[in-house]
């Protein structure tokens, strides 16, 4: 075994994490925790500005083909990941750098992959997914919108739901029922659409913390072009799980963790309770350590996954025992954290708020990583199914 | 970076499982803990043979001269099958002897371990069960150039059966780290007294009474009053082995769980495709998975001379609780069956439990992480 980074990949950490350093020193006051991009204007803003500096340097098209503007490794994405979440700043499309540029690498046609690559790596254009409908969250099967083909368009009806980030992105990529009589898992049609298409309209569904993430979406006779079909027409479902398919290493997650870890050994040398530091503490000191050694075997994994990633091999397994872990440890420490401030631990970020009101935004902001890309339950199904080998639900 | 085995540790794994499973069957598991000596002296002879005694031992010294990254993937292997008697405790020791031990020290012992000759063990822990150097109290008094043990140790791996003993000693009063002394001491010498302890594993840990038990000064290991640190390295290197032994053992039980799932039908189907087992399944990989790795990157840091206290604690505190869990829900999903003497899944419970305290308690290595990771 060797966990140690290259002499290059270290002077490449650097770098990445000197530049998000200087770009942590821009961000808006109002921006406080993972998703704050989405919430408000000034907030997708920054996103915007961050994933310019990204593009500048080419961090947007890392580990792709040379051909297609492809920079750098995947190591490098990684370590990209990981400086990001350290210094919890957006400028990495989820939905178009991590999911939808390698699902084109991988399905799309060369036109389509020529068309958007390079409106990806610039940071042009940013995405949304329309995916989930209110009757099909983990369950596509219960899908009911439709494309219907005419000539070199299709007319797409119907209701998207839980839209992350639909009320700003450009471009949608979705799925859509396009021949409701074929068989199941041969009806789909993956197709991107401009999210200013006739006919779209994007109404906000407020988190329980009132902030602005999620979206409904509703397609009323929208003209979608048959050259943004990815994949082919009816094999929707193919092009689903390439996209579900691409293992994420959740770097930016784990090191979100890690600097959380940071901030609350510093508050708790901090901060005095009955005179006494509360890390003199013997029960917050006993909690701390053992979120500590949890962050450490998930930071791990998460570079086992990348390692494998690194050299083209696949690690779904590990990759889901990463989400699943790292997010209900965000839940954890969002409990953990509210528990030790006490009363301030209900106080939002303002004049009272300990933490920067972090520990009240990770109670509630815990279950975006927990219930998105595919729910925990959903990936223990799949750790059962295709992992384990235990039989499939019917 | 490359989180993969080498060719060597390939072969390592493949031939201690090949050599278990032939020579230590589980039935022979379940005689040993019912035996007075606990262990299977033909065995230890074997295993001397292949070497397995001297992994950590310089080739200067009879050894093989292994790395501790190779040592650890070995003992993963002997923790998946189970082998009783102080194998561990013995391989852990050596490193004090070769570490901090005189020219002298090493020539005599080092080979002797080698060659399966020398059971060496710790006398550690005593009534106070603490791990700290506070809990040290044991007396050692010097006379002329002699030293006299007085006083009792707890839990000692196999001193019924053992060879030599590293004794834990105080040499000057105090409770702290200055002042303890560690003593090289024969199992068998005057004024020794053993006592099997009836312990969840069977596993023969022992009381050990020293009365007036006189040693000459050259039985001192490293320097007097400086023992402290020598023991701190032996919990630390202790802690990432027996976590290897751990996590060997969970692994065991997590294969053993998931394809009893897949063949015990009721309600005509597996067990194992209904989701109020599939998801526990799922949470013993994730606690797998989670284990895995934190442990080679502590037995990688040991095996590269790097500072390794931090991973060691953190492999310890955390593999000691997903033993237990993975281990408890392999009992659960058996159901009737995983609550049976005859079974093996408890085997490995039981152990879970054994392992936990072994080189210190969970509670004990999260206060080390909370030091480490910058608590005041």
């Amino acid at each position: 075994m060797d966990f140690r980074l290259t002499e290059e990949q270290v002077a490449r950490r650097k770098e990445i994490y000197k530049v998000c350093e200087e770009l942590e020193k821009k961000k808006p006051k109002s921006y406080v925790g993972f998703e704050s991009q989405f919430d408000n204007q000034e907030g997708w803003d920054f996103h915007r500005y961050c994933a310019r500096e990204f593009a500048k340097r080419g961090w947007l098209a890392l580990g792709w083909p040379k051909e297609y503007g492809g920079t750098g490794t995947m190591m490098d994405k990684v370590l990209l990941a990981e400086a990001r979440g350290y210094y919890d700043l957006p400028g990495s499309d989820i939905f178009g750098v991590s999911m939808l540029a390698p699902t084109l690498l991988a399905a799309g046609s060369e036109e389509i992959k020529r068309e958007f690559l390079p409106k990806i790596a610039s940071a042009e254009i940013m995405f949304c997914e329309l995916w989930s409908e209110p009757n099909a969250g983990s369950d596509l099967a219960g899908m009911t919108s439709t494309a219907v083909r005419k000539g070199d368009e299709f007319i797409v009806n119907g209701q998207k739901t839980w839209n992350t980030g639909a009320h700003f992105a450009d471009w949608g990529f979705g799925v859509y029922k396009s021949d409701p009589t074929a068989k199941k898992h041969h009806n789909l049609t993956f197709i991107l659409n401009d999210m200013k298409d006739k006919g779209v309209t994007v109404k906000g569904i407020p988190y329980m913390n009132g902030s602005h993430v999620y979206n409904e979406v509703y397609l009323d006779d929208v003209h979608m072009s048959a050259k943004y079909i990815v994949g082919q027409e009816n094999e929707g479902w193919a092009v689903v799980n390439v996209l579900a398919g691409f293992e994420r290493s959740n770097m930016d997650m784990v090191y979100g963790l890690v600097k959380a870890q940071e901030e609350f050994v510093n508050f708790c040398n901090e901060t005095k309770r009955n005179g006494k530091p509360l890390s003199h503490d013997p029960m917050v000191r006993n909690k701390i350590a053992e979120f500590a050694c949890s962050i450490e075997a998930v930071r791990t994994l998460a570079y086992r996954v990348a390692d494998q990633q690194n050299r083209n091999e696949m690690g779904l397994m590990d990759a889901a025992s990463v989400k699943v872990f790292a997010s209900e440890l965000l839940e954890k420490f969002g409990q953990i954290a509210t528990d030790l401030l006490g009363p301030f631990g209900q106080v939002k970020h303002s004049k009272w708020a300990k933490l920067n009101g972090s520990a009240e935004y990770n109670y509630q902001a815990c279950f975006v990583p927990i219930v998105s890309m595919g729910t925990n339950e959903i990936q223990r199904n799949i750790i059962a199914w295709y992992g384990l080998g235990l039989p499939r639900m019917k | 970076m490359d989180l993969r085995y080498s060719e060597q540790q390939e072969i390592l794994k493949k031939s201690a499982k090949d050599f278990l499973t032939k020579e230590c069957p589980k039935a022979k598991v379940r005689e040993l803990e019912n035996d007075a000596k606990g262990y299977d002296p033909a065995l230890w002879q074997k295993m001397g043979e292949l070497g397995w005694l001297g992994f950590n031992i310089p080739e200067d010294y009879e050894g093989m001269g292994y790395s501790f990254e190779d040592l650890a993937m070995h003992i993963e292997e002997v923790g998946k099958n189970i082998l009783p008697g102080p194998y561990i405790s013995t391989v852990v020791n050596t490193f004090a002897i070769v570490e901090a031990g005189t020219e002298e020290q090493k020539k005599d012992l080092l080979p002797k371990i080698s060659n399966g000759n020398c059971i060496l063990t710790l006398a550690w822990l005593e009534e106070n069960g603490l791990f700290d150097a506070s809990g040290i109290t044991l007396k050692a008094t010097q006379k002329g150039n002699d030293y006299v043990l007085n006083g009792t140790k707890l839990f000692v791996d196999g001193a019924h059966v053992a060879h030599k003993m590293i004794v834990v000693a105080r040499t000057k009063d105090g409770s702290g780290p200055d002042g303890i002394t560690l003593f090289l001491v024969d199992a068998k010498a005057a004024g020794i007294k053993t006592e099997v302890i009836p312990t969840i594993a069977l596993d023969h840990l022992c009381e050990v009474v020293f009365k007036d038990v006189t040693v000459p000064a050259k039985s001192v290991l490293g320097k007097v009053d400086k023992g402290w640190a020598i023991l701190q390295m032996l919990i630390r290197k202790g802690s990432i082995l027996k976590s290897a032994e751990s996590f060997g053992g969970l692994q065991a039980v997590f294969e053993m769980t998931v394809a009893y799932a897949k063949e015990r039908i009721q309600y005509d189907r597996p067990i194992g495709a209904f989701q109020a087992l599939q998801h526990k399944m799922s949470d013993m990989w994730i606690a797998l998975g989670t284990s895995k790795f934190l442990l080679y990157e502590a037995a990688w840091k040991e095996s590269e001379g790097e500072p390794s206290a931090k991973e060691a604690s953190m492999t310890k505190a955390y593999i000691n609780e997903t033993y237990k869990l993975i281990t408890a829900l392999g009992v659960k999903l058996h159901g009737g069956i995983g609550t049976s003497s005859d079974h093996d899944v408890p085997l490995y419970y039981r152990r879970a439990k054994a392992a936990d305290t072994a080189y210190g308690s969970t509670d004990y290595h999260r206060e080390l992480v909370a030091q480490l990771i910058g608590m005041k």
